[in-house]
Parts: C-alpha cells; sequence; structure tokens
C-alpha cells in the first residue's frame, strides 16, 4: 500500500494537474498508465477525489487493468452511451490489443486491419445493418462507404475517451482502457449474468432494437 | 561541399536512368556469389579461374537443387547474367587465348557482406572501435601540430581524418544498423512465441527483452562517454585547422564531428524507443499473459463481437456539458448610411431648332384641299412640288396620313396606280368635298 501524497481534498483541487484531469474526467475520457504522471496523480488522490465526485453522483472507477474512468451513477452529471460503431470498434480493438502481432508492433495497428477484422467476425451484412440501422435498402458501394466513414468517426471518438491514439497516416496505437470493452466477458460467469451485472451498476445499457435508430442518450446538465 | 555531393549524387541517378542500370538476381545467383566470397576469404584467393567458377557454382546447386540438371549450362548463363551486372569481372586480358581469370566487384562483394552481416555491435566490439577511433584522432592531432606544408595536410591530418577514422565511424555505423536488425527480429521472435505458446513464452519473452535491453544500456553508457571524448579531440583538430587556415582539415573534421554525433544520437533514440517497447511488453505479459494463460479472454471477447448485433449493449461514459461563458455585452455601433458623394445631376439643356417642316406640310395640304382638289394625286401634285426629292417618298405617307384625318378619302374597288412627282406611283383616292375644315 503506498503512501498517499495528498491528505485534504484542497491540495488536491490545489495542484496544477487539477484542472486538466478533473476536465478529461468528466468528458469521459479514461486515465491509464500511459498518462504518466496524470495517472499517478490520480491514483495518489484516489480516496479524495472519489469522496469528491460521489457528491456529483458519479463513481471514480478504478480498474483492475489500471486505469480511471468516472462512471455517472446519479443525475447531477450529463452522460452519454457509446454508439453502436465506438462499441464494435472498441471491442474489436479490445480483441487486437490481445494479440501477439499488436505485442511485436509495439501495441500499434492499423486502422485497416481493423476494418478487416471487424468485417470477418460480424460479417459484413450485419456490420452494414449495425451502422446503416435507418436503412431498409441500401447500395452496396454506399453502404460499405458509410461503414467505413463511421468506423473512422467511432475511432475518433473513442480517441477522445482515451481507449486509442491516432497516429502518423492510418497508425493507431492501442491503450489500456481498451479492456473496459472485455468487461463482460472477464471471469467465470456467464458473460449474459455478467453483462445483466454490469447494466445494474449502471456502467452499460441495453438497447432493444427500436431503440438502434436514436442518437445516443444524453442527460443531465 | 554538400551541394557538391548532390551535385554528383544527381549526375549518378541520371547516368543510371539513362544507361537503364538494373539489378535482377535469382537466389541461384545470390547463393553463387556467397560461395565464390566464401571461398575467396577461406584460401586468400584475389582472382577465380574459369574452372574455379563452374565448380563452386556446381557445389552451390548440389547444396541447393540436388535434382537440376545441365549444371554446366546453368553455370555458362549464371556467369554470363553476373558480368552484365557487373558483378563479375574478367581480369585476366588473355582474351581468346585462354580460359579467363575473374574477380568479383565491389558491388558483388557488398551484397554479399549484407547477407553474411553479423556485425552487431556488441560492448566489446563498441570499446574496441571507439579506443582505435581515440588513437587515430589523437595521432591525427599531433600531426596537425607539426604539420606545416599542405603536403604535410593531406597526408598526416585530411587523409586519415576521411579514411581511416571515417572508415572506423562507418564501421560503428554499420553495426548500429546490425543491431537495429537484430532488434528487429527479437520483437518478431517475441510475437512468434506468444502466438506459439501464450503463457509458456512468457519467461522466454522476458529474457529476450532483458538482454537486448542490456546490451542497449551498456551500449549506451559506452557510446556516452566515449563520444564526448572523441568529440573534444575532433574540436581541438579543427582549432588547429582553423589557426593553419587549412579548410579542407576544418570541412574533414568537422564531417567526422557529424558521424559521430550521429552514432551519439542512435544510442539515445534507440534506448527510448526500446525502453518504450520494454515496458509495453513487460506489461503486456505481466497483465495479460499471466492472467489468462489459456487465452479464455481473446476467445469470449470474439463471440461476445461476433454476436453483438444480436444483443447489443453500449458503455455509458461521463460527459458533462462544457461551462458556457456568454459573449461580453458591447455597445454596437450605429453605422452611417451608404452615400454617394452629391453632383449636380441635371444635365445643360441643349437648343434644338423646332421642327418647321410638319406645320408647313400640313398647311400646305389644307391649302391643296382648299384649292378644290379631289384627289390624292392632286394633292401630292401640289404639295411634292415643294418638297425635296430625297424626302418625297417619307412625305407622301406624312400627306395620307393628313388627309384621312382632314376627310374622308374614298377609294374605287380596283383601284388605279397614278404617277406623281419624285419616280413614285401612288393608288389613288377620291377626297369628298375637296374643303377642309379650317
Amino acid at each position: 500500500m503506498h503512501e498517499s501524497a495528498f491528505h485534504q481534498l484542497e491540495e488536491v483541487i490545489q495542484d496544477s494537474l487539477f484542472p486538466e484531469i478533473d476536465l478529461a474526467l468528466r468528458a469521459g475520457r479514461h486515465v491509464d498508465r500511459d498518462d504518466g504522471e496524470r495517472y499517478a496523480f490520480v491514483l495518489d488522490a484516489q480516496s479524495l477525489l472519489e469522496s469528491f465526485y460521489r457528491r456529483y453522483g458519479c463513481e471514480l472507477i478504478h480498474a483492475s487493468d489500471g486505469f480511471f474512468y468516472l462512471l455517472p451513477v446519479g443525475d447531477q452529471m450529463g452522460r452519454r452511451h457509446l454508439t453502436a460503431g465506438e462499441m464494435l470498434v472498441g471491442q474489436t480493438l479490445a480483441l487486437l490489443y490481445l494479440e501477439p502481432t499488436t505485442v511485436q508492433a509495439g501495441g500499434v495497428t492499423q486502422q485497416s486491419v481493423v476494418v478487416a477484422r471487424l468485417a470477418s467476425l460480424v460479417g459484413e451484412r450485419e456490420l452494414i445493418q449495425a451502422l446503416n440501422p435507418r436503412r431498409r435498402k441500401y447500395d452496396e458501394r454506399v453502404a460499405q462507404e458509410t461503414v467505413r466513414t463511421e468506423i473512422a468517426k467511432a475511432l475518433r471518438g473513442l480517441e477522445s475517451l482515451g481507449f486509442i491514439n491516432l497516429e502518423e497516416g492510418e497508425q493507431l496505437r492501442l491503450r489500456l482502457g481498451l479492456l473496459r470493452f472485455a468487461e463482460a466477458v472477464r471471469g467465470l460467469s456467464e458473460p449474459a449474468d455478467a453483462l445483466s451485472r454490469l447494466i445494474a451498476e449502471g456502467k452499460a445499457v441495453a438497447q432493444t432494437p427500436g431503440d438502434e435508430d436514436e442518437e445516443p442518450e444524453e442527460t443531465g446538465t | 561541399m554538400a551541394s557538391t555531393e548532390h551535385d554528383e549524387s544527381l549526375h549518378v541517378i541520371a547516368s543510371i536512368h539513362r544507361d537503364g542500370i538494373c539489378l535482377d538476381l535469382k537466389p541461384v545467383d545470390l547463393c553463387f556469389l556467397v560461395a565464390l566470397h566464401t571461398r575467396a576469404t577461406q584460401r586468400s584467393l584475389t582472382c577465380f579461374e574459369e574452372e574455379v567458377l563452374l565448380d563452386v557454382f556446381e557445389q552451390v546447386c548440389d547444396a541447393v537443387d540436388p535434382d537440376g540438371e545441365n549444371l554446366r549450362k546453368r553455370a555458362t548463363h549464371a556467369i554470363g547474367r553476373l558480368r552484365e551486372q557487373r558483378l563479375l569481372s574478367r581480369v585476366d586480358g588473355a582474351g581468346i587465348i585462354r580460359a579467363g581469370d575473374y574477380s568479383m566487384s565491389r558491388l558483388a562483394s557488398g551484397i554479399v557482406e549484407f547477407f553474411m552481416a553479423d556485425q552487431v555491435l556488441t560492448r566489446e566490439s563498441l570499446s574496441l572501435l571507439t579506443k582505435a577511433l581515440l588513437a587515430s584522432l589523437f595521432q591525427v592531432k599531433t600531426e596537425a601540430r607539426k604539420a606545416e606544408t599542405p603536403d604535410e595536410w593531406r597526408l598526416h591530418v585530411v587523409g586519415p581524418l576521411r579514411v581511416t577514422v571515417g572508415d572506423l565511424v562507418a564501421g560503428i555505423e554499420r553495426r548500429q544498423r546490425g543491431l537495429d536488425s537484430q532488434q528487429e527480429q527479437v520483437q518478431k521472435q517475441i510475437g512468434e512465441l506468444l502466438d506459439a505458446d501464450w503463457f509458456a513464452a512468457v519467461e522466454q519473452c522476458q529474457q529476450l527483452l532483458d538482454e537486448t535491453t542490456t546490451t542497449l544500456s551498456e551500449l549506451n553508457s559506452v557510446l556516452l562517454h566515449d563520444t564526448h571524448q572523441i568529440l573534444t579531440v575532433l574540436s581541438d583538430i579543427e582549432q588547429i585547422a582553423a589557426q593553419a587556415g587549412k579548410a579542407d582539415a576544418e570541412e574533414a573534421t568537422q564531417r567526422v564531428a557529424e558521424q559521430v554525433d550521429r552514432v551519439a544520437a542512435w544510442g539515445r533514440t534507440r534506448q527510448l524507443a526500446w525502453s518504450t517497447y520494454y515496458q509495453y511488453v513487460h506489461r503486456f505479459l505481466r497483465d495479460v499473459v499471466r492472467l489468462d494463460p489459456s487465452r479464455a479472454l481473446s476467445e469470449r471477447l470474439r463471440n461476445q463481437l461476433a454476436d453483438w448485433t444480436k444483443q447489443p449493449y453500449f458503455w455509458v461514459v461521463a460527459q458533462a456539458s462544457k461551462i458556457r461563458v456568454l459573449r461580453e455585452n458591447t455597445v454596437r455601433e450605429q453605422r452611417p448610411p451608404v452615400v454617394r458623394p452629391p453632383r449636380d445631376r441635371e444635365m445643360p439643356l441643349e437648343y434644338v431648332p423646332a421642327d418647321m417642316e410638319a406645320t408647313a406640310l400640313e398647311d400646305a395640304v389644307r391649302s391643296a384641299l382648299a384649292a378644290g382638289k379631289t384627289t390624292l394625286s392632286e394633292v401630292l401634285e401640289v404639295v411634292l412640288a415643294d418638297v425635296d426629292s430625297a424626302k418625297r417618298f417619307a412625305v407622301v405617307g406624312r400627306i395620307a396620313a393628313l388627309l384621312v384625318a382632314e376627310s374622308s378619302p374614298r377609294s374605287e374597288r380596283e383601284r388605279p396606280w397614278v404617277r406623281v412627282p419624285g419616280e413614285i406611283e401612288i393608288e389613288e383616292w377620291a377626297l369628298p368635298g375637296g374643303q377642309m375644315h379650317a
């Protein structure tokens, strides 16, 4: 158990890193070990920040994989759920994160690899349906282009949440936070039970097919 | 100097393009070259007799393609290909008199060395090279102090700097590239080990990581220590050359210093890059491989992704609204209306003399009617007499219009054509009354 550098909340707030990290956490960013001193700051101030954010109806989650994020459990803090594109791409990236070929490349992969892997695992037709939910009929070329656009949009969204870094060209650096996408299949329990637990904890939301057309939910202030 | 080199390279590029020079080597050609190089090294040969070439080729074919036929013919073709591409040269000059002697060109040696190069930097080789470099530089420094004539500067300072010292630094750089390649191999090996054995490969991966880390760390400490000394001696030589006004010696010293800087920078960047990679793999081994020895997580995640569209769910993340900053309230200035500079838009009046012709014509028509003229032709006869011949045609129409207004002209069903003054013919009208209502 390491000794905390902070004894009072005032010290945490007075720290020069606090405003940046506070804004990042409130914007849904996942702060992991690759964030260096920012991660160390949150780790040091963890107990004080937990009680601080609880007053805003949020839980400061520290995943065992080594990343922090803020989970709104009340209505005081705004929240949203990830889009279908972000979920699909996020799970694919998590899968790639666990692969030896990615380790060989030092955690870097290509956008085209992500698209190919996603299409092979989900199926091209299902992928088009999932990312073009409003369209009953579609032109194949246009639908494929829309899928590529949605994937690019999802990657930008995932970057803003701290799951990846977009690098030169079409390279992506995968980050530790991606392991959140594997949370439902961790442990020995049935994935459906694990998912129900996550939904009950407010970490995830399930949607009926009729909800798919809607924009991501946004609540709070 | 740099611009001269650039010009030379452009010249070479142009000549290669113009002559259509290219390299097209089959695997057997490369094997042949490697075998020749080995034979030359082992037996200290400077050239090969033709029979030796054929013999070596046959040995290569025995090793790589034991079922191959027509070995002599294939050897002839291979030797021909290598000669065409300037990899083998005939050096005896005997021509047709007897079978020739051949030697490998510098290009061929370079290619073979590339494939055979296992010259990788080690602490020992680097120390040896840097010490040799320092010794050469001290020697050059001593010679520079003693040198007086241009020949002495050229032979004992500029020459050694360009050749001996340059070659030693190039030797370090070549070995650095060897180490780069080895690192790449280590990364590939780690990927392959994990792919094949996953959990069982952890120890081996860790060992590979540690070995490379130790090598890099040692090399970097040698580089840090020795490059500092080398640069100090180079700086002294440059100073002596500057005092003696020897620009070429100064320039040669700077070139070596640039090379040494590059060597030092290599050490820093490679250690940094390897450190990042080391941390990443180490964490991966600890957090992923050790915690999931059977790769069950990947399998379950793959299944989850494949079924996600059937049972979708979405992670919740915080999204606090940004603080809205109101714009500063400023009094909007009343903008003046757009105006044009005032100017007098009234155009000055122009005097136009009154047109009296119409009045005169009217009077003339009335006079003719008053005089009892009863047909159009009679009226025209009288009136046209005073009208200019060029205007008569137009005037006839105006007279006809006046007559219609002043009286009620009638015409026969078959109106006769009558000639009037001015070479004009008209259809005749009868004018009843023949009196104008003046």
